[in-house]
């Protein structure tokens, strides 16, 4: 009966077969049970086949697939907003498990976000790790009533942002350490600008009320707890914010388009908070990055610049280019000769981008799937954390099957469209970039030569005795904050319990009475790798407790991990603590670290800890030079020699 | 859309829940898989596959899917 099905949906074959399946197992009751599978088939949905996944997915008790998985991570959201906002859950349930994470809702039904301002809502008893307060299209406007003027219509704003205000500090207050609350711009709708008639009084309604949003979006400071949506640049997109009828008829103000628009932004907000960020763009050559065929128009024929199909690719590299500025690796991954590719990379200097914006190149006539596992290899990160543009649906099919995890961006033949398909996913939005994201690629660089010296040398530890490592440990300073943070959040082989901090917790942390908050830096011949560990303790009445120790992946191999715990163990049992004392959780990541405490004399002691009675310690490496102290001032380090 | 049947259908797809076609009478607060968001959505929906605008105080007033589906198909 149902022929009519999808009839002009725009919803693709491949969303079809995703959408097929996860119905067939919502009928069948195993939604729950096959929840691993739902990530890999909301990959190929578009926004509006999501919408329908996430009506099932919402379907779910969060608590039934935790029991059938209980490795799964979580996040709890409370939504609070004015109106009826039930439209926000498929598409912030999908979207929310597209990154892998399932969510816990809970909805107030409170109206005006009156429970935020409540330290005792039923909100913050949800303890949320995120907080969406949604301001739709028709916030102010009902409490504005004729004959109004501009000025009206400011001191409306003015009342809603003391409120909101109000609002910030007790969530600040009462919500769990290390929420965050998400407010919203609001669009300014014609039904209500244009009931001045006066174009001048129109105009400075416009002025006001973008006013009113911009000291909003001033507020925002994502890694202390506070973010704000710009939802300005999503509605643009062609995005209609109200329907006048289920406003008036069902208190629903804001369009389920607006919701399911709001859903992606607040989606990729929460998993960057999350750590989500992925750290490399792997980019396909020929119609990806440049317009013709390298193999056949030869190093030189390929162009992106001199027509306007070839400016629409030289606009993307430019895209490309401004990420790599933030701390975003490139690399290229194409099937072509690898000499054509260098000479192609290197002879075209009206590029945007050239042979050293990227930090590594895989080039050859093997699987994509291969090239890529073998960059994130060459590199030393996960490859899952790999993001891939390739204008070849075979690639990325190839690409999907063989890199689990990766995230692959569909380019089409179009070039003029690329950058905003780059865009899209928000792969590699972060709460905020610090100075070490900028120097990340030029790290890398240099990574690699360190890695081609390794090579050159066949006896390991000359090659450790001729790099000339130096490592400086010392208590955290308010400007490392975000970056400690940050590395909390990206770092996963070397994080001893996968715990994920805000700038605030660090800072918090820090300021806390007995507390350790360590920044560990690292540098070689080949260069400044920056703030690249970190280590959470408290000295106590048992010993020195470490409750994290993390260090970037880019740095291990090279003992800088053994001389920062070497060090702290000298330094520990010189401050005359009985026994250091480590704290280890288990995630998908870290399995190997207990071998490696084992090995410096950590022995097991109750779950999840490994404790080092201090009588025989490691020595610190001899090839790398320890700088160490825990004193705040920095007056008393001591080297490695005497720690 | 055919009928009530045909409308019944698309809303178990898109909605994800499991209507019978002799439901399509029973009073929508006696459904146990209703409630009022699928009203929304379903107004959303019948404008989809209809086309047209449609009244939509009239359909939020409905009692009944076939209500609501003759409401459609009046204007």
């Amino acid at each position: 009966m149902a022929v009519d099905t999808f009839a002009g949906t725009g919803t693709d074959a491949g969303a079809l077969s995703g959408l097929g399946e996860l119905r067939a197992c919502a009928r069948a009751g195993t939604l729950a049970e096959r929840y691993p599978r739902v990530r890999p088939l909301l990959e190929r949905l578009d926004d509006d086949a999501l919408v329908l996944a996430g009506r099932l997915l919402a379907r779910l008790s969060p608590a039934e697939v935790r029991a059938a998985h209980p490795g799964i991570e979580t996040v709890r959201v409370a939504i609070t907003g004015r109106c009826t906002l039930a439209e926000l859950l498929p598409p912030l349930t999908a979207h929310l498990a597209r990154h892998g994470l399932l969510l816990e809702p809970f909805v107030s039904g409170a109206g005006h976000y009156r429970d935020l301002t409540d330290p005792g809502s039923v909100l913050y008893a949800h303890r949320p790790d995120v907080t969406l307060c949604v301001l739709d299209p028709v916030t102010v406007w009902d409490q504005i009533t004729p004959p109004w003027q501009p000025y009206d219509v400011a001191l409306a704003l003015e009342r809603e942002r003391q409120r909101l205000t109000e609002a910030a500090a007790t969530h600040a207050r009462r919500a769990p350490d290390g929420s965050t609350l998400v407010f919203n711009t609001v669009p300014l709708l014609r039904r209500f600008a244009h009931q001045l008639t006066g174009l001048d009084r129109r105009a400075e309604l416009g002025g006001i009320w973008r006013e009113a949003g911009a000291q909003l979006l001033y507020l925002a400071d994502p890694a202390a707890g506070l973010a704000v949506l710009d939802l300005e640049p999503v509605l643009a997109s062609g995005i209609r914010a109200d329907d006048p009828r289920l406003g008036a008829y069902a208190q629903a103000h804001a369009s389920p388009a607006f919701l399911a628009a709001y859903a992606r932004e607040a989606a990729r907000l929460i998993a960057s908070l999350r750590g989500g960020v992925r750290k490399c763009l792997v980019l396909d050559l020929d119609g990806t990055l440049w317009d013709g065929t390298l193999a056949e128009d030869g190093p030189t024929g390929v162009s992106a610049s001199g027509s306007a199909r070839a400016e629409a690719f030289g606009a993307f590299q430019r895209t490309v280019k401004q990420l790599a500025s933030q701390g975003v690796l490139l690399a290229v991954c194409s099937k072509n000769d690898p000499g054509e590719v260098e000479a192609a990379l290197t002879a075209h200097p009206e590029f945007p981008l050239g042979a050293d914006d990227f930090v590594a190149v895989s080039a050859g006539w093997g699987s994509k799937a291969e090239g890529i596992q073998k960059i994130a290899a060459d590199l030393g990160i996960s490859p899952s954390s790999v993001v891939f543009a390739d204008d070849t649906p075979f690639e990325r099919e190839v690409v999907r099957a063989g890199v689990p995890g990766a995230a692959v961006i569909p380019l089409d033949a179009d070039p003029a469209l690329h950058p905003e398909r780059l865009l899209a996913g928000g792969w590699f939005d972060l709460p905020s970039v610090t100075e070490e994201d900028a120097a990340r690629p030029a790290r890398y660089r240099e990574r690699g030569e360190r890695e081609s010296s390794r090579a050159r040398t066949a006896d390991y530890a000359a090659f450790l005795r001729g790099l000339g490592v130096r490592a400086e440990v010392r208590p955290v300073r308010e400007p490392e904050a975000a970056r400690l943070a940050q590395l909390s959040q990206r770092t996963n082989r070397f994080n001893l319990t996968g715990a994920r901090l805000t700038t605030g917790q660090v800072l918090k942390h820090a300021a806390a009475p007995g507390a350790l908050a360590l920044a560990v830096r690292a540098a070689d011949r080949f260069g400044d790798d920056g703030l690249i560990g970190a280590v959470f303790g408290r000295a106590g009445g048992d010993g020195l407790r470490l409750d994290n120790v993390l260090m970037s992946c880019r740095v291990l191999g090279r003992g800088i991990e053994e001389a920062v715990l070497a060090g702290l163990l000298h330094a520990a049992r010189d401050a005359g603590h009985p026994a250091v004392t480590v704290h280890w959780r288990p995630t998908r990541y870290n399995a190997a670290l207990p071998g490696w405490l084992a090995g410096l004399g950590f022995a097991a002691a109750g779950r999840d800890r490994y404790r080092h009675p201090l009588h025989d310690l490691p020595e610190v490496p001899a090839h790398v030079d320890l700088r160490l102290t825990l004193d705040p001032e920095g007056g008393t380090g001591c080297s490695a020699s005497t720690c | 859309m055919l009928s009530v049947d045909v409308l019944i259908a698309r809303v178990n797809e898109e909605f994800g829940i499991g209507l019978q076609p002799a439901d399509a009478d029973v009073d929508l607060a006696d459904l146990a898989e209703w409630d009022s968001v699928h009203l929304l959505r379903l107004v959303a929906l019948l404008e989809h596959e209809l086309d047209r605008v449609l009244p939509v105080h009239d359909i939020i007033g409905a009692r009944s899917l076939r209500a609501i589906w003759a409401a459609a198909m009046e204007s």
